[in-house]
């Protein structure tokens, strides 16, 4: 993974998850775009957004796909998990279910990724501190029991949407120095391509079987 | 790209020429502005002084005869060549020259490899070379992306070739008037605005903003200092260039993929791919005719700019936005050069070092002839160099604490660099070069000796030469001021090489040894002891050869009005008095060029008589750039931050009619067929596919059918998709049972961007078709009046709902079977003559419905299908799949297993197989009449 005549030595493959309407695409678009998306759509496919950053003086370049949030696409979006090495898993501070459903999303990304995949919970729209539902308190706990990285932030503001990307690359970048993620299991991931070209190959046997099940339940809904 | 056939291109420029003029290379590029790269041709073209014309016309004529080389030197120039058609220009109207860069000494070009690996290049699809040509001249500084091809290869060559001539050359300054008919047309084409032909509509609006802009742009560049963009990529050298592909970087961006490889595999060809190839490429992909001649000569207006291509980009970016990170440091630079004619320093060199007030930042100090002892020719020590040394440092000045940068020597040609101590660690990059120009070329008794330096943020290059001696020996002079030009070449660490010329500012001096040329009429001692330097120095051979051209062009010279430099008797004023009777001259000079230096003295230093030279120096204030590192930072980040922003916006985008079908009822065999068009609202060639979700095998579901699945949309184009919903007996009976909905979400995949979901939903009409035998006789009422829950659980493994007294066999079978009986038993090639698909739908409405099928008016065929289809679409068959081996077995073993097999089957099933045993025997009776025998039957 050389950087080569290109400006970055890595590629990072990020996955945004939650429910409809928690603001996954205003998070990316205040990522990318560093500007707010009033009125933004729902979401109906994966979106998709890339910046290069720096963690360590390494060039870095995120590969970010935005999931579609709403419940009938869960079985499909379930084929975007594979080769992430972030996850970003957003719920809405003003909107209790959308906390309440974090673990249905948090097995969904432990089961479908691979074990080192950076895991960070991020509830958003934090600027609107007067309709509060969810503590952050509560959250907090709740990403440590489950070893998440966790803040709360607001794609309207830009508070903390740098950050989130940002430290989730730096654990991930962490990882690789460290040598607990292997680097080509992340290649591999990085290459992967939902359509599947090289779907079933070794390891992974386990993982498709598994989730093979799950999404012809989730079909016949 | 758009693909113009070469020939074609290059008619077109010719006719933009004026007569007499010749067209070398033509070649298409992109000139990648800001974030964006637009279409132009590039033509390298060769003319001549109008002045020269007649001349050259004899020649040429001369040389039919003779077959010799002309001897009128012709001078090249770029032309950029803009079109206003969106498509290919057909006619030279469409054609306009953009700009003018003449080949002359301030032309520079650089060249970098780049491969694409940037999915949103549907039209080439998969990696392809390039190349990123830089060109600047005087006026303009542009940056080209060209595809790598045959024609790409001559075109550079040819303008390297031309470059080179001109470093070479020894004729006067090129004036490039030829050239002036065309910067006219330029400037009248571009502000008139040629109007975009309507019925090319996206894109024409695109093209004309464009127009507006290039002025602006060009404004912009002007007044760039030169060094600029070449800050960072390498200069080629000539063999590079003409050696074909090996100027290419050939890394493959395996990482820059979102996609696995695989999938381009088989369609990424070969680096040096021909457009030929291209075209073909572009076949391989799924297109109506329409959409391929599109897609063949499309020709977007605005390109991405590529992601393998950043770094230069990133770079080129920085260098045209220098002024909002730098800022102008003065300083003062005292250059000296002093031919000492081998004598020991003996006295001090204040009076030549320190004798301004301030102190000066830097000293750049040139000796010459400082050890003419025939050692200093073969061993590499000089016993003299220490002395000289030691006698500079102890003679700086006194305000100020200095380092030393750089000391180089070359036999007798010394030149040492220092700093004042506070500069010292914004001095970077400092190298030195020595290039013998004595005897052969190879002994270093004359010369030039130089150091390169980066002085804080600008690259600074101090030459110190002693040329040829001798009055009349001025053209060994001017040679060896070329070699120097030319050998003179530091090789950074990384390979990159720099020549004096590419440095932002250039002190070159030493004892140059121009002479004062002879004249019968002129007392040069006369004129020079009178201090009536006018004359002389008209009569200065520097000062003629670079009128004319032949040396230091581009460089300056202050005003001389100090008395010639050369020759006096030691430690006199006194002119020389040997034998020889040397006449007074300037032989040593200082010269300068870059911008922003300034003279402000030069000067000799009268009061040092040890050597026949007097010692020379000037002191210039010099700006040179300082980075500020916040700024310099910011504005990276700033254009880091915009081509992440463009390379989201330039992702490919669609947009769908709907992202929703609901189908209406849909019943078995009968075909409902739905559209979606597919928009391409981007600004680029789309490649769109539906793609298999995770773990799945196709697509789509089984009763879906996509056409077509993928397809290329050119930017403003729709693709019109339609989606064929057929339940046939393989899907009817996971639909019945409930097992599966009428529902399915479809990806859509853009190469190179985002997916899309389709949802796809309807509602199937259960049928007697595709519903189980068990089911069927718990059934006494017309199937479509039993509700849908019911049927399900009659489906279940065990239902609830039966009926006390169900039917023997299915109602439905027996209808069919029956209307067979009593209809078509003698018919001729019964169930071998296939039924009307119509009719099938409306048996199919009549048994769901409980309606007798004798009571419609169809073929006696159609319900032989229908019983077929009606059987094939049992979820379990007649003969249950448990038992199929068992009965195969049996069949060939005789009555008694058969028999046997039978009586194991479920009790429905086997009231349906003894049912239709007895219609088919009853059939086989009737053989002669309908010409069917038992092994057509059998195969039924």
């Amino acid at each position: 993974m050389s950087a080569g005549p290109y400006n970055y030595s890595y590629i990072f493959k990020y996955i945004i998850i939650g429910d409809m309407g928690v603001g996954k695409s205003c998070l990316l678009h205040q990522f990318t775009e560093k500007k707010f998306m009033a009125d933004c759509p729902h979401t109906i496919g994966v979106e998709f957004g890339t910046r290069i950053i720096e963690v360590a003086g390494q060039k870095i370049k995120l590969q970010i796909w935005d999931t579609a949030g709403q419940e009938r696409f869960r079985a499909v979006t379930r084929s975007y998990y594979r080769g992430a090495a972030g996850a970003l898993m957003v719920y809405d501070v003003t909107r209790r279910s959308t906390y309440n459903h974090l673990s249905s999303w948090l097995t969904d990304a432990r089961n479908l990724t691979n074990p080192n995949t950076v895991i960070f919970l991020i509830g958003n729209k934090g600027d609107l501190d007067a309709q509060r539902d969810v503590t952050y308190e509560e959250a907090q706990q709740f990403a440590e029991e489950n070893g998440l990285m966790f803040v709360e932030a607001s794609a309207k503001t830009g508070e903390n949407v740098e950050e989130a990307f940002l430290e989730t690359a730096k654990k991930i970048y962490q990882n690789i120095q460290d040598g607990s993620l292997d680097l080509n299991a992340a290649e591999s991931g990085v290459q992967h391509k939902p359509n599947g070209g090289q779907a079933g190959a070794g390891g992974r046997a386990t993982l498709n079987n598994s989730s093979a099940g799950q999404t012809r339940e989730n079909c016949s809904c | 790209m758009f693909h113009v056939p070469v020939m074609d291109l290059e008619e077109l420029v010719k006719h933009k020429l004026l007569p007499g003029h010749k067209l070398i290379a033509a070649v298409q590029a992109g000139l990648v502005q800001e974030f964006v790269k637009r279409d132009r041709a590039l033509a390298l073209i060769e003319g001549f002084e109008a002045a020269d014309v007649s001349a050259h016309l004899d020649i040429i004529a001369a040389n039919k005869r003779s077959g010799a080389v002309p001897a009128v030197e012709v001078e090249r120039a770029v032309l950029v060549l803009c079109s206003t058609a969106e498509f290919l220009p057909s006619s030279p109207s469409q054609f306009f020259i953009e700009s003018v860069l003449p080949i002359d000494a301030r032309f520079k070009y650089t060249i970098d490899g780049l491969e694409i690996s940037h999915r949103s290049y549907a039209l080439t699809d998969g990696n392809q070379s390039a190349i990123l040509l830089s060109l600047s001249s005087s006026r303009h500084q542009l940056l080209f992306e060209m595809t790598f091809s045959q024609k790409t290869n001559i075109f550079v060559s040819e303008v390297m070739k031309a470059a080179e001539g001109v470093s070479k050359r020894k004729a006067p300054t090129p004036e490039f008037t030829w050239l002036k008919p065309y910067l006219n047309n330029s400037a009248s084409s571009g502000s008139s605005k040629p109007s975009a032909a309507g019925d090319h509509n996206q894109n024409s609006q695109q093209i004309f903003t464009i127009e507006g802009g290039s002025p602006c742009l060009v404004a912009d560049l002007i007044g760039m200092s030169p060094e600029g963009a070449d800050g960072g990529s390498q200069t080629v050298n000539s063999d590079g260039g003409a050696g074909g592909d090996n100027f290419i970087e050939t890394g493959r961006d395996v990482v820059a993929n979102r996609a696995s490889p695989s999938h381009k595999g088989g369609l990424g060809g070969s680096l040096a791919a021909e457009d030929e190839a291209d075209l073909l490429r572009v076949k391989d992909i799924t297109l109506d005719n329409f959409a391929l001649n599109q897609s063949t000569f499309y020709k977007p207006a605005v390109m991405p700019v590529l992601a393998g291509a950043r770094e230069s980009h990133v770079q080129h970016m920085m260098a045209q936005r220098q002024g909002s990170y730098t800022h102008a440091l003065p300083l003062t630079v005292f250059v000296g050069t002093w031919n000492v004619n081998g004598v020991p320093p003996s006295i001090g060199l204040i009076e030549w070092l320190a004798v301004d007030p301030e102190p000066p930042d830097v000293y750049a100090l040139g000796f010459q002839e400082l050890d003419l002892a025939t050692e200093a020719y073969i061993f590499q020590a000089s016993n003299r160099e220490p002395e000289w040394r030691a006698a500079v440092l102890s003679s700086l000045h006194p305000a100020a604490r200095y380092v030393e940068v750089k000391l180089v020597r070359l036999v007798g040609m010394l030149l040492m660099v220092l700093v004042q101590e506070k500069h010292a660690k914004h001095v970077s990059r400092v190298q030195a070069c020595t290039v013998p120009t004595g005897i052969m070329n190879m002994l270093g008794n004359k010369g030039g000796v130089s150091v390169s330096l980066e002085l804080y943020n600008t690259s600074v290059c101090f030459v110190n030469c002693h040329l040829a001696a001798h009055v009349e020996e001025y053209e060994r002079r001017n040679e060896d001021y070329d070699c120097i030009c030319e050998k003179t070449v530091f090789v950074g660490p990384s390979g990159l090489q720099r020549y004096i010329r590419d440095h932002s500012h250039i002190y070159f001096f030493g004892d140059m040894n121009y002479r004062i040329s002879a004249s019968p009429e002129v007392n040069i001692r006369k004129l020079a002891s009178a201090g009536q330097y006018e004359t002389l120095l008209k009569l200065d051979q520097l000062n003629q050869q670079r009128r004319i051209g032949r040396v230091f062009k581009g460089y300056s010279e202050g005003p001389i009005n100090f008395q010639p430099t050369f020759k006096y008797d030691k430690d006199t004023d006194s002119w020389d008095s040997s034998e020889k009777q040397r006449q007074p001259a300037w032989c040593d000079r200082i010269l300068w060029a870059g911008e922003g230096i300034e003279q402000r003295i030069y000067r000799v230093h009268m009061a040092l008589k040890i050597s026949d030279h007097k010692p020379v120096s000037a002191s210039f204030s010099s700006q040179v750039k300082v980075i500020d590192q916040a700024k310099y930072r910011r504005v990276h980040e700033e254009v880091m931050k915009q081509l992440d922003k463009m390379e989201n916006e330039f992702l490919p985008s669609v947009s769908l009619s709907k992202s929703e079908v609901v189908l209406s009822p849909v019943h078995f065999l009968e075909l409902q067929s739905e559209t979606i068009t597919i928009s391409n609202t981007g600004q680029f060639p789309v490649q769109f596919s539906f793609i298999k979700k995770l773990n799945d095998e196709e697509c789509c579901k089984p009763w879906l059918k996509i056409h077509p699945k993928s397809a290329f949309i050119p930017p403003g184009g729709d693709c019109v998709v339609r989606l064929d919903v057929k339940v046939d007996k393989s899907s009817a009976w996971v639909l019945a049972s409930g097992a599966e909905q009428l529902y399915d979400i479809l990806v859509l995949h853009l190469d190179g961007g985002k997916d899309y979901f389709i949802t796809i939903t309807g509602d199937y009409v259960r049928s007697c078709f595709g519903s189980s035998i068990n089911a069927l006789v718990h059934l006494n009422k017309p199937f479509c009046e039993v509700p849908v829950a019911q049927l399900i659980d009659l489906e279940s493994s065990a239902p609830q709902k039966t009926l006390e007294l169900p039917y023997a066999i299915p109602k439905e079978l027996w209808y069919l079977v029956d209307h067979l009986h009593s209809h078509a038993l003698s018919t001729e090639g019964l169930f071998t003559r296939p039924g009307l698909s119509k009719e099938l739908c409306e048996i199919r409405a009549a048994l769901d419905a409980g309606m007798p099928s004798r009571e419609l008016g169809v073929s006696v065929h159609s319900i032989a299908q229908a019983l077929l289809v009606f059987l094939e679409a049992l979820p379990e068959p007649v003969v249950p799949c448990s038992l199929y081996p068992a009965a195969l077995r049996a069949a060939a073993e005789g009555y008694l297993p058969a028999k046997q097999v039978v009586s194991q089957m479920p009790d429905y099933h086997r009231n349906v197989f003894t049912y239709l045993m007895a219609f088919l025997n009853e059939l086989l009776v009737h053989r002669h009449e309908n010409k069917l025998d038992a092994s057509t039957l059998g195969s039924l």
